[in-house]
């Protein structure tokens, strides 16, 4: 990690606003800030679109876009028709989000399906498939991964940022290593300073998807004065997603599998932080 | 050359004589202004032996090359030797005075001598004039600041003393634009042995820039970041500083009771959310600053500014008090008299703890509001038991013969943030040249708010590093002269930016960041001649031996010694923390 390039960071974050609070104001200075900062993209909800695409003209900023966008409930042919709509109003990325109740329930092959379709429908834009893997267990969020390879999908993407928690480098490592080196990994959802960032990156994330673009950056020109101090490991716990696990957000069952997840951890007895 | 006025005056009041005193170029680079350069102005003047109440002591205001041009850069630095800790002390204060100085003409001014009779000096574009100012000696600063706007004219900005400072209480202030105040340290009490009741300050000329039209844009940069980063686009705006109140509680490292806890129960009802629904008028802000962090506030009897996170406490948690209406009105009477509050709580936090195990006769007892603010009007005229409190809590202590209960470093008396709660922090105040003081380094921002990142605060791995960083990076914007609260949001790359665009002198930001370490040498090789050393660098043994019992930072010490030794290392310092030959020549001091 200390070995990392700031100076590559930028082309790795997709400036966001999603809320459905924002309106032309927040994404007009969305598209300026991302010019400034020179970061990748805008990322933005569908009826932002060609409103953002107008304002990055001339810039090699481009435009993602969201499609079934927080809960992926929304049917297979509503996902494809907002991507293709998306799309053809400039759009260069599309991040979906997949049916995650359709995953839980094992319907592997509706949950393909839909993702070729989506990719089908996308072309030439690039999709990135959200599995929202707080709600997802470790095999789960595997055989996700494969799922989307398997369909033409060209990055996995950890959240929607809208889910009981966001991106932990356990899910972004566990993403890496099953999608391989061809297949991008976005972080997203909680990613919020430079350390974050760096620790997404070093678990293998070559996208970052957060709102604080600007407070990374600026943070980041920090780094390089008392690197090993910045980066000191911390305490396991404090950056395991078993550690963001609570009744209230979570489905009984997740709950119980994190549960048991800090219960069985090596770290549990030196720090034994979560169900203290 | 551009961002400066190219002027500098000593002014003897001993004599009355005006002298310009001229800063070399190669001076310039090294030091800045601010803080850098009324240490290099005062260092270069006063000995380690200089008496702070006597006329030898230079007292310093300084002004910096990005004063009266960006956001927030309406503040002053003052530097002297400090009648409480007998430090360097450099004490920095916002709203529009410093602004007003520098557009008057000025960059600084060096004040030496004592005058006779009392006076206070008219700073105009004309010049500076010493007037005769025995008709407001003796007046509150609210008051003094009426009459000579009345005077004068109502544009002007006014430094002044109350009468703490007239009674050379060793923790007065110098307040200037009616609440802003130059708080720690005494600044006020050097002022006042010099008999010099104020300072005022008009001025409209036009300071030059080098790079306009990139000024434009960077004032835009600075506002962008500003708005993005969490505290100061959020909680700073909406609570102010109290929006710590509860956080810091939360933490268990509230300081309660003069520290014996971490956790204080009544924290709530002296909150930043409390304040909003109650006492809250309005916000205010110094100098072109768009956070705006200031409180105005209006009690049963009258309305003012505040109070801070730092009085909150120190007025509340640290006495026991839960009553917000005497919090606010002990604040606004320090305002008025011109007094630290921080000091001035914790003093009398420790005259509670004295009293409480028996060693101080007179009865003070926790949370006992009605007693406050006469206190602190007491300390102000040194009557009564005021006489013994306006020692400050560590001659109290000492005096009293329990000198463990004065929770100070170097005689100044730590803030509101319990070190055992954070082990960066506590190397920050055991560090700080100017004594228990959170602002040299303040390490609460990465180890409790998460700015710029999250740093673990009970570990002491790599917090030598992150401290040094912070009290460089501090001393460099003080340098500038710029408030602290930008560091949350802008780094020193940014900071860097704008100085070179203001004055076009091509600084990196390696560069930038030695001036800082230079003044912090700087300032620590003074303080080790006055003989400061190893053991000075020492917190209060509480911190070191009694755990902290309830809250989220319970069983918890700190563990000094390590950190300290690493952090000497780190700076080049021998193992009793004064500068090596070697650094002192590599930073040419």
């Amino acid at each position: 990690m200390k070995n990392f390039d700031i100076s590559k960071l930028a082309k790795m974050i997709d400036h966001t606003e999603l809320k459905s609070s924002s309106g032309e104001k927040k994404i007009k200075n969305l598209c300026n800030e991302a010019k400034e900062y020179g970061f990748i993209s805008v990322c933005v909800n569908p009826g932002n679109v060609e409103f953002a695409k107008k304002q990055l003209e001339g810039s090699d900023v481009i435009v993602c876009s969201v499609v079934g966008f927080p809960l992926g409930i929304n049917t297979t042919e509503i996902k494809a028709l907002e991507a293709k709509k998306a799309v053809e109003q400039g759009a260069e990325e599309i991040d979906m989000v997949i049916n995650v109740g359709a995953m839980r329930d094992g319907k592997h092959d509706y949950i393909k399906e839909e993702i070729k379709q989506v990719v089908q429908a996308s072309v030439p834009a690039h999709v990135k498939v959200i599995l929202e893997t707080c709600y997802l267990t470790d095999e789960e969020i595997v055989k996700a991964c494969k799922l989307a390879v398997e369909a033409g999908a060209h990055f996995v993407k950890t959240s929607t940022g809208f889910g009981a928690f966001g991106s932990f480098e356990h899910h972004v490592k566990l993403m890496r290593e099953t999608v391989g080196p061809d297949i991008g990994v976005k972080a997203s959802g909680g990613v919020s300073n430079f350390k974050d960032a760096m620790r997404m990156v070093n678990a293998g994330a070559t996208r970052l998807g957060t709102s604080a673009g600007i407070v990374i950056m600026e943070g980041a020109k920090l780094f390089k004065f008392a690197p090993d101090a910045w980066i000191e490991p911390e305490i396991p716990c404090h950056t395991c997603p078993a550690r963001s696990a609570s009744m209230a957000k979570l489905p009984k069952a997740l709950y119980q599998y994190y549960t048991n997840m800090c219960l069985k951890c090596n770290h549990r007895e030196k720090y034994n932080k979560f169900y203290e | 050359m551009n961002g400066w006025m190219n002027k500098i005056v000593k002014v003897n009041l001993s004599s009355g004589k005006q002298t310009t005193i001229n800063i070399s170029e190669d001076v310039r680079r090294k030091f800045i202004g601010g803080r850098g350069l009324g240490l290099k102005l005062f260092t270069d003047m006063c000995s380690a032996n200089v008496d702070p109440l006597e006329k030898e002591n230079a007292l310093i205001f300084s002004t910096g090359p990005l004063t009266g041009i960006i956001q927030t850069a309406g503040r002053y630095q003052v530097t002297t030797r400090s009648p409480l800790t007998g430090t360097i002390v450099d004490s920095s204060s916002g709203g529009f005075f410093g602004a007003n100085l520098k557009k008057a003409g000025f960059d600084g001014l060096v004040i030496i001598g004592k005058s006779v009779k009392p006076v206070y000096l008219e700073i105009t574009e004309d010049g500076i004039n010493i007037n005769n100012a025995e008709h407001i000696w003796g007046k509150d600063t609210h008051e003094t600041m009426k009459i000579l706007k009345s005077e004068l004219t109502p544009n002007i900005s006014v430094a002044c003393i109350g009468p703490a400072g007239e009674n050379l209480v060793p923790f007065a202030s110098i307040m200037n634009d009616k609440d802003r105040a130059s708080g720690r340290g005494g600044v006020g009490a050097v002022m006042g042995s010099k008999n010099l009741k104020a300072i005022t300050a008009f001025g409209k000329k036009e300071i030059p820039v080098s790079d306009p039209e990139g000024l434009k844009k960077m004032i835009s940069t600075i506002n962008t970041l500003i708005d993005k980063n969490p505290v100061t686009g959020k909680s700073l705006q909406l609570l102010g500083t109290s929006s710590l109140v509860n956080v810091i509680n939360a933490h268990g490292m509230y300081p309660t009771k003069n520290f014996q806890r971490g956790v204080f129960n009544d924290a709530e009802g002296t909150s930043g959310e409390k304040i909003a629904e109650t006492i809250l008028q309005g916000r205010s802000a110094c100098f072109k600053c768009p956070i705006a962090c200031g409180r105005k506030t209006k009690t049963s009897k009258r309305e003012g500014e505040g109070p801070e996170y730092e009085t909150l406490w120190a007025f509340g948690a640290q006495l026991g008090i839960n009553d917000l209406e005497t919090i606010t009105e002990a604040n606004y009477t320090c305002n008025e008299l011109g007094l630290d509050t921080i000091t001035s709580g914790s003093t009398i936090g420790c005259a509670m703890e004295l009293y409480e195990k028996g060693a101080f006769p007179e009865k003070l007892k926790w949370g006992d509001s009605s007693i406050i603010v006469k206190l602190v009007e007491d300390i102000a005229y040194k009557r009564g038991i005021g006489k013994d409190l306006a020692l400050g809590s560590k001659k109290l202590a000492e005096k009293y013969g329990r000198p463990e209960f004065a929770m100070q470093v170097k005689g100044l008396e730590i803030p509101a943030y319990d070190p055992r709660g954070a082990q960066g922090q506590a190397l920050s105040y055991a560090t700080s040249n100017r004594g228990g003081c959170h602002m040299q380094a303040y390490l609460i921002s990465p180890e409790i708010l998460g700015s710029p990142v999250f740093l673990d605060r009970n570990s002491i791995e790599g917090k030598a590093e992150i401290v040094a960083l912070f009290q460089d990076i501090s001393a460099a914007v003080d340098s500038l002269v710029l408030c602290r609260f930008l560091q949350f949001a802008i780094s020193i790359d940014t900071f860097k930016d704008m100085l070179n665009i203001v004055t076009g002198m091509n600084y990196t930001e390696d560069e930038l960041l030695k001036v800082g370490t230079r003044i912090y040498n700087l300032e620590r090789k003074y303080n080790s001649e006055a003989g400061f050393t190893r053991k000075d660098d020492m917190l209060p043994a509480r911190f070191l031996e009694e755990e902290l019992s309830e809250g989220a930072s319970r069983y918890r010490v700190v563990h000094l010694d390590e950190m300290l030794d690493r952090y000497y290392k780190l700076r080049g310092w021998d193992e009793n923390g004064i500068p090596s030959e070697e650094i002192k020549k590599e930073l040419g001091i």
